[in-house]
């Protein structure tokens, strides 16, 4: 979220007018009830639109999750850093992504964190350097060859993603894209080696399936690290 | 992408059994918020997971959204930046396990705050009365996982989106009114058991204490209850402390009644 270029009225914009449906409407309108079944049943249909779209997506980006897993194990057993950024709610996603893979509930923890954690840093650079350099700006200081970063986005078209993915790029880092939408900008960019995007243009149903896309690569990459070592 | 539910109806079955927790939260929220109530965010062992609650009803996806007050309270001390700011008619919003236990200690305090509280998280359930909305994920889905593959973040979404809905019928927004008097007791007009913080620590010499309640600050009779350390909850009855409510338990409807 929080991409200036969302479409308004995503597939499940909870505006519709669904005044026809109530017998008392606006302000006359006393009983909740049928308005809760009404809210119950669009619930049901968002939570099996969620797990069904994040199904889906498993399915159709197994090929480039598992490649992604090799390159990252690869760049782990040598002592690369994973580097997670995103903006507004998926800046949240990719401090969570960054803490699975660091903390995990289960098997190795593995050096990652996330860009956005330092609010110190994040306005010292947009105040001086403006924000479409947040990320490129601490890679630069932060990321060796041999590093890698997952860049998290709904539109595929956050600027200062693109630009610290160039920057990754230039810098031997491998970069992981994840978008919605049809990809965007950042999917196609000729920066980003493995891209995983969630074919949705429901900003929350996106970011539902991107946790469990992170979570899969997450486990695969786990999974690789055992095989090596076996 | 065309709707996928339709060609997997087994998923119709899975993942929606809080669809009505879901529908009375937003509901409630959405009520909340009309009589100008802030949510405040909290989630100690996940606090990504409480700044995303934030950010979604502070800056809506859905261009043309209200924006909403949420704020993420995090760090230590926890029960005391909450103390400070929450104000009567607030919710407290938490996003974490049952066992956490400054959810659980900031939740017990909550009705003396004058906050609704809501508890999204997984794996086992927190205690009955523990919290007004509980929206709990599948559980059959590990819980050591739910921060992780977006089922916590779906409940949220939801929440977030079916508080919006209820914007759309004005005539619902209002708090219904109460039940009307009837008969020689009544449990609102006898002022039973009622749950209050106590605001200053008292001696063995003080007869009242400085208590905050859901409806502000009073003084209170604290003679049946001893000296008071500041923070503890007593219930209060006809504006006497009665009985000092231990650590670990809610302040349940049967507590309440049981005066």
């Amino acid at each position: 979220m929080s991409e200036p270029n969302e479409p308004a009225g995503a597939s499940d914009a909870p505006a519709e007018n669904t005044a026809f449906l109530y017998p008392f409407i606006d302000s006359e309108e006393r009983d909740p009830g049928p308005l809760l079944v009404d809210l119950a049943a669009s619930a049901r249909a968002k939570a099996v639109l969620s797990k069904s779209l994040a199904a889906a997506t498993i399915e159709a980006t197994s090929g480039a999750v598992s490649a992604a897993a090799r390159a990252m194990s690869e760049r782990f057993q040598r002592g690369g850093v994973l580097y997670t950024f995103g903006n507004g709610g998926s800046s949240s996603d990719a401090a969570s992504v960054a803490a699975l893979f660091s903390r995990p509930p289960s098997g190795q923890a593995l050096p990652a964190r996330c860009l956005t954690e330092d609010p110190a840093i994040l306005t010292a650079l947009g105040n001086d350097v403006g924000f479409e350099l947040v990320f490129a700006r601490q890679l630069i200081a932060h990321a060796r060859s041999g590093d890698m970063c997952i860049a998290m986005s709904t539109s595929g078209g956050s600027k200062n993603l693109l630009v610290a993915a160039d920057e990754a790029r230039k810098r031997g880092v491998l970069v992981v894209a994840m978008a919605g939408y049809d990809g965007g900008t950042l999917a196609r960019s000729p920066s980003v080696d493995h891209s995983l995007v969630v074919r949705s243009d429901s900003v929350h149903r996106i970011q539902e399936s991107q946790a469990a896309l992170a979570m899969q690569l997450w486990r695969t990459v786990q999974l690789e690290l055992t095989r090596k070592a076996a | 992408m065309t709707d996928p539910a339709e060609s997997t109806p087994t998923w119709a079955v899975e993942g929606a059994d809080d669809a009505d927790d879901l529908a009375a939260a937003s509901l409630a929220l959405a009520r909340r918020f009309n009589a100008g109530a802030t949510m405040w965010c909290v989630a100690p062992q996940w606090p990504e997971q409480a700044r995303h609650v934030a950010v979604e009803f502070v800056h809506p996806v859905i261009v043309g959204s209200r924006a909403l007050p949420a704020v993420h309270v995090g760090g230590p001390g926890l029960v005391d930046a909450l103390r400070a700011l929450v104000r009567p008619g607030d919710v407290l919003c938490a996003v974490s396990p049952a066992d956490d236990r400054e959810v659980a200690d900031a939740f017990r305090r909550a009705p003396a705050w004058g906050a609704l509280t809501m508890w999204i998280g997984a794996g086992p359930r927190p205690a009955v009365g523990a919290a007004d909305h509980v929206l709990w994920s599948d559980p059959e889905s590990d819980p050591a996982l739910a921060p992780y593959d977006g089922s916590l973040s779906l409940r949220y979404h939801m929440l977030w989106e079916l508080t919006h809905v209820c914007f759309d019928h004005p005539g619902l927004l209002t708090e219904p009114e109460g039940e009307v008097c009837e008969g020689p007791v009544c449990i609102t007009c006898s002022d039973e058991g009622r749950l209050a913080e106590v605001v200053a620590a008292t001696g063995e010499l003080d007869a009242e204490a400085t208590v905050r309640t859901g409806d502000g600050i009073e003084t209170v009779d604290t003679t049946l209850v001893g000296p008071l350390p500041a923070g503890a909850l007593v219930l209060v009855h006809a504006g006497s402390a009665i009985t000092v409510v231990d650590e670990g338990s809610h302040a349940s409807p049967d507590l309440l009644g049981s005066t």
